[in-house]
C-alpha cells in the first residue's frame, strides 16, 4: 500500500522548499502523436478505469467579470505572490492544499490498488492555478503519483495568468513535472482587459508569452481567448488573433463570452444587447477565428479547440470521449464508476465533504448508468468534436434504431450543409448517398461512419442540434 | 361534417373549466347534516325523512322558485339566508354562498352551477284561514354570469315563479335584462328584490323606477333587503308563498317528470334532479326515459335539504333526486321527459335548448394524454346538453377535441355552398353566412361614445338605443358571432373603466363577405392557424398577424417566410431570418453537467413547441393569433 501523501506536508515547515525529487524527463515525444488524422479519436465505453486527474486550483487575485467559477479571491491583503515563488506563502493556499491532500489520500484508486491504470493526464486548472507556488504543485503531483501512479510520459498541464510568474517560477514548475501550459491571455488589447476586470494588463500578456516560449523543455502550450467580450470590435478581434498566430502556441482556447447570472456581466449586459455583440455579430467572430486559425495551420478539432497537428489537449480528450476521471478539490467534477459528482463549491462545505470522504461516511457510488443519458452523453460530446459521431459504435451500444433516427433527424441539415455525414475514409457523403444509405437500412452495405457537425456553421448551432438529438434519445 | 351537424343542433353553451370535472363529482360530499330543530321537528330520524310526511305537502303548499339577477348582485347570498332562515342551514355554519359547491365556484366567489334546495316553511296565509300550514319551498340558485345563462333557463323550467334580484347601489344591469325575460317569456311570476340596500350608495327609488320603465314592475311590488344585515328579509318567503303559484301538475295521472340536472357520484353513480310534474315517484317504480326509452328502477329518491335526504316518495309538484342505475351520465341528458314505464306519455316541453355560444378548441399539451383529457370532457359534459365536442385532429396541435368552434363554422359555410370552400379553397365564397347575436349593453351614459365605436368596428348593427334612467344608456347591437368570440368583453370593459354591463342572446344567421384565410409557414399552412375574416379586413389583419407570428416565433436553424394567404392570393409575408449562434459555453473542468442541463432544457422548450413541417411554434403563437384574428 502507498503512503498517503498527506503526512508529508503537515509536517513541512512553512517557509522551506521541499526536496524536488527525481522525476522523468519532462520533455515528450509529440511526433509519435501525429498521424495523418490529427482528429480526435472516438468515445470509447466508458468502462475503462481512470487515467487522468482533474486538481482545482481556485485561487485568483480577483475575480473576472464573467467568471462564476468556485474561486477565491486572495484579493490585494494577500502576500503578493513574489514571481520567484519564494517569500511567504499565503496561510489560505496551504491550508487548501493540505485539504486537497486529503481528499487524494481518501481516495480509492479505481478499479483498485493494484489494477488501477497509472495517470496519463493530470491538469490543474483554476481559478488561477499559477498563483499556488510551485513547490505545492510539486506535492500535489507527488500525492498523485503515490496514490495513483503516473505513466511513463504523462501529460500535465497546468493554467497560468500573465503577471503571475516569472522564468524561474516556471522552470521550477517544468521541473515539478508539467509540461504543459495553458496560458489566460483572453484578448490583446489593454481596454478590453481592463474591462474584464483581469488582474493583468497587455505588458504582462506580452511578458509571460515572452516566458513561455523562451522555456527550454517547454513545448507544448495553449493560448485562451475570449470573444464576444464587450465593446470588442472585430478589428480587435483580428488583432488577437494575429499575436495569437504571431506566439505560435500549439493549442489555442477560444471561448465565446457567456453571460453568467450573478456575475459583474451578468448584472451589466444583456446577451446580444450593446455593448455586447448581437447574435450575428457573435457569430461572425466565431468565424473568423475558425478561418485566421485554420490558415495558421491549426485544426479546428473541438468548438471552442484549435491546435498544431498532433497537439491536441490528451487531457480535453478524455472529456470528449466520455471516458472516467478523477477530480480533487473545490467544485471540481469527477466521472468515476459511470457516476458524475460535483463537489462542494464552498470551501467550508468542501472541507465537511472531504471529512466524511475520510470517515467513510461518503463513497463514491457506483452504479449502472442510465442507456438514454450514456447516449446523451456520447452525442453531446461527440458532436462537439471535429471526429464527431461514430454512428458503428453508437449503433453498437445504444441499438441500430435510435442511430437511425438520429440520422434522420439531421438528414434536412445535411442539406443545408450544417452536418457532415462521412464514409470510413472521413469522406463526406453528399445528401443523396446519405438518404440512400439511409433507405438502404442494412448495416453491412452503410456507407456511414461519421456524422459531425460542420465548421463553423453547425458548431454555431451545436446547442440547437445537440438538444434536437436529445429530443430524439429522450424524447 | 361533426362540426355542421353539432351546429345545426346549435344551442347556447356552457364552457366550464375542466377544473371543474372533478369538482362535479365531488359535488356530493354529505357532512351530516343536523336537521334544525325549530325548523322540521316532526321529520323523523335526521338523514332522512318518510315518505308520509312528504305527502302532506299538497302542490297547493309546495312553492318552486329560482333567484335570478345580475352577476354578483347576491343570489347565492340571499339564498343562505332563506336556508338559514328556514332552518335547514345553521347559521354561522359552512361557508358562505353555501349552494356554491363547485371548486371554481368557491375560487372565483362566483355561481357556475344552479343548485336546488328544499326547505320548510309555516306560514299564514289568508287561503288558509288561522291555521299556519308548513310549506315545502324549493329553491333554485342561479348563476348571474352571462356565459352560464343556460343554467337559468333550464333552472326556469322547474319553476312557477323567480325572484329577481338587483343591487341597490347598481340598479339594473345587463343580466338582470336578460334573466327578466327569460322569467318573463317562461311565464313565470316575478317577485323583484332590490338588495344591498345596505350599501351607503344605495338608491332603491332609482331601482324601482328602472324597474318601472323596463319591466313594467309596480314599484309597491318590490321587497327591500340586505342579505348581508338580515334588513326586510322576513317578507320575501311570505311573498314567495302568496305571490307565486303553486305547480300545476296532475296529481292522480302517471308520474312524469322533467330532467333538470344530472351528474355521477362516485359512490352512488349517477343522480338525477328531477321535477315531478305528475304523479308521484316511489323508490322500486319502473321508469322510462322518453328520449333513449330506456327503463330503470328507482333505487333510491329524495329531495335535496340541502344534501340528499331518501324520503322513498316524490310526489306531484317537488323536486327532487333519482337514483336510478343509470350508468353515465350520457343516458341522463338533461331536458329529457322521465316517466312510467311501459306507457306513452306526451313529452314535456323541456326547455330553450342549449345554444353553443362559447367556442373551444382543446389539445393535450402533450399528445400522450389524449386519452384522459378525453375521459375528462366526457366526465364534464355529458350530462350538458349545453355542450357539443367534437374529435379532431390538427396537423398543429395534434389530436385533440374542437368543441363547436371556427372549425365548424366554416363547415356550417361548406354545406350552405357546396360547391365553395370544399373545392375551391380559399375561392371567395359568394353568399357565405355567419352567425350573429343580439347584445345588450347597459353603460353609464358618458362611455355611449366610445362603446358605439367599439360595436361599429366589430361590424355591429344599432338595433336600440334607450336611456334607462338619468346616468344609464341601454345599447342593443346585432354583432356577428365571431366578433365577440374572444376579447370583445375584455374591451367593453376596458374602455368603459369595467361599469359596462353585457349579454347576448343569440341569433339568426346572415350574409356577410367573408374569406378563409391561410397562414402559411415556408409554404405549409398551419390549419390551426386558418381564419375566417371578413374581406375588408383581411389585408389588414393578414398583415398583422404575420408581423405578431414574426415576434412570436424564435429564430431557428433555417430562414422560414411567414406568409397569410387568401386561397393562393398571399396576402401579407414576412421573413424570419435563420438563427446564427445558440450559445456555445465549453465544457469547463470535464463538468459537463451544467452543459448537459443547459441542452436538456433546451430540448424540454423543443418539446413544448408545436411542429409544423419542420417550423417549430410556440404554443403562445395560436392563442395571440385567436385573440387579434377574433377581435379585428
Ligand atoms: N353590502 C352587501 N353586500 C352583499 C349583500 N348581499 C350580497 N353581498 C355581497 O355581494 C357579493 C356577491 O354576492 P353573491 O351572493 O355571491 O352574489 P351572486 O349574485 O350569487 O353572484 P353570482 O352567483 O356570481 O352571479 C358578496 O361579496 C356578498 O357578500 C348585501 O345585502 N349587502
Ligand atoms: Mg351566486
Amino acid at each position: 500500500m502507498l503512503r498517503s501523501a498527506f503526512p508529508l506536508i503537515s509536517h513541512l515547515p512553512p517557509k522551506k522548499s521541499p526536496p524536488i525529487h527525481p522525476r522523468p524527463p519532462p520533455v515528450r515525444q509529440y511526433a509519435t502523436a501525429t498521424t495523418s488524422h490529427p482528429f480526435t479519436p472516438p468515445p470509447l465505453p466508458p468502462s475503462l478505469p481512470p487515467a487522468s486527474a482533474y486538481v482545482h486550483l481556485p485561487f485568483c487575485r480577483k475575480r473576472c467579470h464573467y467568471c462564476d467559477f468556485p474561486i477565491v479571491a486572495l484579493g490585494s491583503s494577500s502576500p503578493t505572490p513574489s514571481p520567484h515563488g519564494e517569500g511567504a506563502e499565503d496561510p489560505r493556499i496551504t491550508d487548501y492544499v493540505r485539504l486537497l491532500l486529503r481528499e487524494v489520500a481518501a481516495t480509492c484508486p479505481v478499479p483498485d490498488v493494484d489494477d488501477g491504470v497509472p495517470l496519463e493526464t493530470v491538469f490543474f486548472g483554476g481559478g488561477t492555478s499559477s498563483l499556488v507556488p510551485p513547490r505545492l504543485v510539486a506535492v500535489v503531483l507527488d500525492a498523485l503519483r503515490g496514490r495513483f501512479g503516473l505513466s511513463q510520459c504523462p501529460e500535465v498541464s497546468i493554467e497560468m495568468d500573465p503577471g503571475t510568474f516569472d522564468a524561474a517560477r516556471l522552470r521550477e514548475l517544468i521541473g515539478a513535472g508539467v509540461n504543459r501550459v495553458s496560458l489566460g491571455v483572453q484578448a490583446f488589447q489593454e481596454d478590453l482587459l481592463q474591462a474584464c476586470g483581469r488582474a493583468h494588463g497587455l505588458r504582462e500578456v506580452h511578458e509571460a508569452v515572452e516566458i513561455v516560449t523562451a522555456c527550454e523543455g517547454l513545448q507544448n502550450w495553449s493560448m485562451d481567448l475570449i470573444s464576444s467580450l464587450p465593446n470588442q470590435t472585430e478589428a480587435m478581434w483580428e488583432e488577437s488573433l494575429r499575436c495569437t498566430v504571431d506566439a505560435r502556441p500549439t493549442h489555442i482556447s477560444v471561448y465565446d463570452l457567456q453571460i453568467e447570472q450573478g456575475t459583474k456581466f451578468g448584472q451589466m449586459y444583456t446577451p446580444g444587447v450593446h455593448p455586447l455583440p448581437s447574435d450575428s455579430e457573435s457569430a461572425n467572430l466565431y468565424k473568423i477565428a475558425s478561418k485566421r486559425l485554420s490558415e495558421a495551420g491549426y485544426h479546428h478539432n473541438e468548438i471552442s479547440s484549435y491546435c498544431k497537428p498532433g497537439y491536441e489537449c490528451k487531457h480535453n480528450v478524455t472529456y470528449w470521449q466520455n471516458r472516467s476521471f478523477y477530480a480533487f478539490g473545490l467544485g471540481s467534477a469527477s466521472y468515476i464508476n459511470s457516476v458524475r459528482f460535483s463537489r462542494p463549491r464552498r470551501m467550508k462545505e468542501y472541507a465537511e465533504w472531504v471529512q466524511n470522504l475520510e470517515n467513510g461516511t461518503w463513497s463514491h457510488e457506483s452504479r449502472n448508468s442510465d442507456m438514454k443519458e450514456m447516449a446523451m452523453d456520447v452525442v453531446m460530446l461527440s458532436l462537439r468534436t471535429a471526429w464527431g459521431l461514430d454512428l458503428r459504435s453508437f449503433s453498437k451500444s445504444f441499438g441500430k434504431s435510435l442511430t437511425l433516427s438520429l440520422c434522420n433527424t439531421f438528414k434536412p441539415f445535411l442539406e443545408s450543409g450544417l452536418v457532415i455525414v462521412m464514409d470510413m475514409q472521413r469522406q463526406a457523403l453528399s445528401p443523396g448517398d446519405f438518404e440512400l444509405d439511409l433507405q438502404n437500412k442494412c448495416d453491412s452495405g452503410s456507407r456511414s461512419a461519421f456524422i459531425r457537425l460542420s465548421d463553423p456553421d453547425g458548431f454555431l448551432l451545436s446547442n440547437e442540434l445537440i438538444s434536437l438529438a436529445f429530443g430524439i434519445i429522450s424524447p | 361534417m361533426a362540426g355542421a351537424a353539432a351546429l345545426r343542433r346549435s344551442a347556447r353553451r356552457i364552457v366550464r373549466p375542466l377544473a371543474t370535472a372533478t369538482a362535479l363529482s365531488r359535488t356530493l360530499q354529505q357532512p351530516e347534516r343536523l336537521f334544525s330543530s325549530q325548523a322540521s321537528p316532526e321529520h323523523g330520524p335526521r338523514g332522512a325523512m318518510s315518505g308520509s310526511e312528504l305527502g302532506l305537502y299538497t302542490p297547493e303548499l309546495i312553492r318552486n322558485f329560482s333567484i335570478i339577477a345580475h352577476v354578483d348582485h347576491g343570489k347565492s347570498t340571499l339564498a343562505d339566508r332563506l336556508l338559514e332562515l328556514t332552518g335547514t342551514i345553521q347559521k354561522g355554519h359552512g361557508q358562505p354562498q353555501y349552494l356554491d359547491k363547485l371548486q371554481v365556484e368557491r375560487e372565483r366567489g362566483i355561481t357556475v352551477k344552479a343548485q336546488t334546495a328544499t326547505m320548510f316553511y309555516w306560514h299564514t296565509s289568508a287561503s288558509h284561514g288561522p291555521d299556519t300550514p308548513r310549506y315545502l319551498l324549493n329553491l333554485i340558485d342561479t348563476p348571474g354570469h352571462v356565459d352560464f345563462s343556460y343554467e337559468v333557463s333550464r333552472s326556469l323550467a322547474a319553476c312557477q315563479g323567480a325572484l329577481l334580484v338587483v343591487d341597490a347601489a347598481q340598479g339594473v344591469q345587463a343580466q338582470t335584462i336578460a334573466n327578466f325575460y327569460l322569467a318573463f317569456e317562461s311565464n313565470l311570476s316575478i317577485v323583484p328584490v332590490i338588495n344591498k340596500i345596505d350599501q351607503p350608495t344605495a338608491d332603491p327609488d332609482n331601482v324601482k323606477d328602472q324597474l318601472k320603465r323596463l319591466f313594467d314592475i309596480d314599484p309597491s311590488e318590490a321587497l327591500l333587503t340586505s342579505a348581508k344585515t338580515g334588513k326586510g328579509l322576513e317578507q320575501v318567503l311570505p311573498a314567495v308563498i302568496e305571490r307565486i303559484p303553486s305547480p300545476p301538475g296532475k296529481c292522480d295521472s302517471p308520474v312524469r317528470m322533467l330532467l333538470l340536472d344530472s351528474y355521477f357520484d362516485e359512490y352512488k353513480g349517477v343522480i338525477c334532479h328531477v321535477a315531478v310534474v305528475d304523479g308521484a315517484l316511489h323508490k322500486g317504480d319502473k321508469i322510462a326515459s322518453a328520449a333513449t326509452g330506456r327503463t330503470y328502477e328507482v333505487q333510491d329518491v329524495g329531495i335535496m335539504h340541502p344534501e340528499l335526504t331518501p324520503t322513498g316518495v316524490l310526489y306531484t309538484g317537488q323536486v327532487g333526486y333519482v337514483i336510478s342505475g343509470m350508468r353515465s351520465t350520457k343516458e341522463a341528458r338533461i331536458g329529457d321527459t322521465l316517466h312510467q314505464a311501459k306507457i306513452t306519455v306526451e313529452p314535456l316541453p323541456g326547455f330553450k335548448p342549449a345554444k353553443h355560444m362559447v367556442f373551444s378548441g382543446l389539445y393535450p399539451a402533450d399528445g400522450s394524454d389524449f386519452e384522459a383529457l378525453s375521459h375528462a370532457i366526457e366526465k364534464l359534459t355529458c350530462n350538458d346538453a349545453s355542450v357539443s365536442v367534437t374529435k379532431e385532429t390538427s396537423t398543429a396541435l395534434g389530436m385533440g377535441f374542437r368543441k363547436l368552434n371556427l372549425g365548424s363554422f366554416c363547415s356550417k359555410v361548406q354545406v350552405e355552398n357546396p360547391a365553395a370552400l370544399a373545392s375551391n379553397p380559399g375561392k371567395r365564397v359568394v353568399g357565405c353566412w355567419e352567425p350573429t347575436v343580439i347584445a345588450t349593453i347597459i353603460i353609464p351614459s358618458e362611455y355611449v361614445g366610445p362603446v358605439i365605436m367599439l360595436c361599429s368596428e366589430r361590424r355591429g348593427e344599432q338595433i336600440e338605443y334607450t336611456f334607462i334612467d338619468a346616468q344609464r344608456a341601454l345599447l342593443k347591437y346585432r354583432l356577428p358571432l365571431k366578433e365577440i368570440i374572444v376579447d370583445f368583453y375584455n374591451e367593453l370593459k376596458g374602455i368603459t373603466s369595467g361599469y359596462a354591463t353585457f349579454d347576448y342572446e343569440d341569433s339568426e344567421y346572415q350574409q356577410s363577405d367573408l374569406v378563409k384565410m391561410d397562414i402559411l409557414l415556408n409554404g405549409q399552412p398551419v390549419d390551426a392557424m386558418a381564419t375566417i375574416v371578413h374581406n375588408q379586413k383581411a389585408q389588414r389583419i393578414g398583415r398583422e398577424l404575420v408581423e405578431k407570428l414574426k415576434k412570436i416565433i424564435d429564430r431557428q436553424m433555417f430562414e422560414i417566410t411567414i406568409q397569410a394567404a387568401i386561397g393562393s392570393k398571399v396576402i401579407a409575408r414576412e421573413t424570419l431570418s435563420a438563427m446564427r449562434k445558440n450559445v456555445l459555453a465549453k465544457c469547463y473542468g470535464g463538468d459537463i453537467t451544467r452543459k448537459k442541463k443547459l441542452l436538456e432544457k433546451q430540448k424540454e422548450g423543443k418539446k413544448r413547441m408545436k411542429r409544423v413541417g419542420s417550423v417549430d411554434i410556440p404554443q403562445e403563437a395560436f392563442h395571440e393569433l385567436l385573440k387579434s384574428s377574433g377581435s379585428k
